[in-house]
């Protein structure tokens, strides 16, 4: 589903990403480790199509069509999804109109007919209510004042009503309590489809407890430097990254 | 007695935005009378021509009384009628009273509020001719006035100067939704004279092409225990430009006075302007008093976070100049008049080039 040979991004005039391998095929949940600043979060923008990324070598295919070519909405209808470690305060809109819109924004995208507005508050209300968000949160304006707990819901609550086919997770549970971190997997797994990937970029072997993954890739310095299976993150946790990137070298 | 009459140049501080002379041209002003109508007006609401004779007593003892800048007086001199409207004390007109200014000229209206009265104003502007108009609005003890003034895009000049005075406990609520002409000046000089008045003023203005929209507001606390809250916001596109001069004067022993003035300008083109200006003055001792203002781009995180959730680039766009404005446009207390506001916005929004 998603294919990315190595990948070469530039930010701001500096490399970060360089050499990037990655391949994750429908049906399965992948995990992203590694240090802070080894890349993650440039990878995901990348893939979502954030302004001021330069690709200058390598390729991304997502189902066999060039993601770079596509502009962010295309890439969303398209199905492309990322729960971003960072969710933007937008003061003026609230959280409902921007799911009504995004939704069939989306829908427009992929030539389906818009959902009617009574349709949507009622999917958004039975899946809010599954996440512990209150009809409140739903009125007030979007992330605005929201804990930081509350803006990795919304998050979630956008994965679980727009159902993308390739998810990229970052950092969701960072910020999030116990419960809330439960939650939040469930929502995940509901989620889990032959049909849909998972990227999932996490510092916390806790997460992958919840969430297993299938496969475990290590970033450092803006390429994958290890991979294995779940027992990958246990190890990490033991030896911390400066040791596995040694042995990986 | 001759009245010195000359238009204001932009070496006039106050004016340094608004070129009127040049805006004029050679024709100036000129000596006509324009007019404005009032409707639907209620029972009890006395209604006064200002061009018969035999003035009332409560016209007499309020008209050209308040303080007016220079174009104002030259309303004042030249003006052959307007309207002068009374809402007797203690009456409370729940539908909105319309206010249409319409033809070429100078125009002037009064509006008292007595005691208790309470009254919403819905001022509309004709496009299509030049137009200097002064409004003198008189707010006793108790009364409220909410004012929503829509002045639609025109090619020519329109001015018009508001002179407020809010006595003990009065209440006034105004919004400018204003869309630009050749020269386009709104003046609010308020005077909050009472003891627990309170002025509150909001406006947008979405401009694209040629259009200038000034909106300058003087607030003076002339004492204390007193609340002023002022904010605009301004969308601007193509050549267009913004002005927002706001002076709030805290008079000497006005203590206790609480202001706070916001103006916020986006730009939505490499040669639009906004001139935003707050200004303070203070003479009092323990007042409250904030101001800010800012000019900027769309911002380009909200920009992507909307589009990574599938809405296009031109509808993004939309979205966040409409969230832009949506503080100002709560400010309208009236539901149905806060959807003509919407409704003009919408409108000015599809000529801005996003
Ligand atoms: N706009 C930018 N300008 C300059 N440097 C940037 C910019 N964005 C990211 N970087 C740099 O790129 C590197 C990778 O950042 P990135 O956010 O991808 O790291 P990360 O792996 O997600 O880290 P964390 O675990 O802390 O979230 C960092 O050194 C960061 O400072
Ligand atoms: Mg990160």
């Amino acid at each position: 589903m998603l294919d990315i040979k190595n990948l070469h991004v530039t930010v701001a005039g500096k490399e970060i990403l360089r050499g990037l391998n990655l391949r994750v095929d429908a049906g399965q949940v992948h995990a992203i480790m590694g240090p802070n600043g080894s890349g993650k979060s440039t990878l995901s923008y990348v893939l979502a199509g954030r302004a001021g990324y330069e690709i200058t070598e390598g390729s991304m295919t997502y189902n066999g069509e060039n993601l770079a070519a596509l502009p962010p909405e295309q890439r969303a209808a398209k199905g492309v999804f990322l729960a971003m470690q960072y969710p933007v305060e937008i003061p003026g809109v609230t959280t409902m109109m921007f799911l009504k819109s995004a939704l069939n924004a989306q829908r427009r995208g992929r030539g389906e007919s818009e959902m009617d507005a009574i349709g949507i508050l009622k999917t958004v209300r039975k899946k809010a209510a599954a996440l512990n968000i209150s009809e409140d949160m739903l009125k007030r304006a979007l992330n605005v004042g929201f804990s930081g707990g509350e803006k990795k819901r919304l998050e979630i609550l956008q994965m679980s009503l727009f159902e993308p086919k390739l998810a990229i997770l970052d950092e969701t549970d960072s910020g999030l309590d116990i419960d809330a971190l439960r939650l939040v997997a469930e929502g995940v797994n509901s989620l889990r489809a032959p049909e849909r990937a998972m990227l999932v970029i996490t510092h916390y072997q806790r997460l992958l407890d919840y969430i297993v993954p299938d496969r475990i890739h290590v970033l450092a310095n803006g390429r994958i430097v290890a991979e294995g299976g779940k027992e990958l993150a246990l190890e990490l946790e033991a030896k911390g990254y400066e040791q596995i990137v040694k042995d990986a070298a | 007695m001759t009245v010195a009459l000359a238009l204001p140049t932009r070496r006039v501080e106050e004016w340094k935005y608004s070129d009127l002379a040049r805006a004029l041209g050679d024709v100036g002003f000129g000596d006509d009378s324009a007019e404005v109508l009032a409707g639907p007006v209620p029972a009890g609401v006395e209604v006064f021509a200002l061009d018969e004779p035999n003035r009332p007593d409560w016209v007499k003892a309020h008209y050209g009384k308040l303080s007016a800048n220079v174009v104002s007086a030259i309303s004042l001199a030249k003006a052959r009628g307007g309207i002068a409207l009374r809402i007797p004390k203690g009456k409370i007109i729940e539908d909105p009273v319309t206010l249409d200014f319409a033809g070429k000229g100078h125009v002037r209206a009064l509006l008292v509020l007595e005691e208790g009265a309470a009254l919403t104003l819905f001022e509309r502007c004709d496009a299509a001719e030049t137009r200097n108009a002064g409004l003198e609005i008189v707010v006793a003890p108790n009364a409220r006035l909410d004012h929503v003034r829509i002045s639609p895009v025109s090619g020519v000049v329109q001015v018009e100067e508001v002179s407020i005075t809010l006595a003990r406990d009065a209440f006034y609520h105004g919004h400018f939704a204003n869309f630009g002409a050749r020269l386009s000046r709104i003046e609010l000089a308020i005077t909050l004279d009472g003891e627990g008045a309170e002025a509150h003023l909001s406006g947008v203005s979405v401009l694209s092409g040629d259009a200038h929209a000034d909106v300058t507001t003087h607030v003076t606390h002339a004492v204390g225990r007193t609340l002023s809250t002022q904010l605009f916001k301004k969308v601007v596109g193509g050549n267009g430009q913004a002005v927002y001069q706001g002076k709030v004067t805290v008079a000497h022993g006005a203590d206790g006075a609480d202001s706070r003035q916001t103006a916020k300008a986006l730009l939505l083109g490499m040669r639009a302007e906004a001139d935003l200006k707050p200004e303070l003055e203070i003479f009092a001792d323990d007042v409250k008093c904030a101001h800010g203002a800012a000019v900027g781009d769309l911002d380009s995180d909200s920009l992507f976070y909307l589009r990574a959730r599938g809405i296009p680039e031109k509808e993004a766009r939309h979205l966040l100049i409409h969230a832009f404005l949506e503080d100002a446009l709560t400010d309208v207390t009236n539901a149905d008049l806060r959807e003509q506001v919407r409704g003009a916005v919408s409108t000015a929004l599809d000529q801005v080039a996003t």
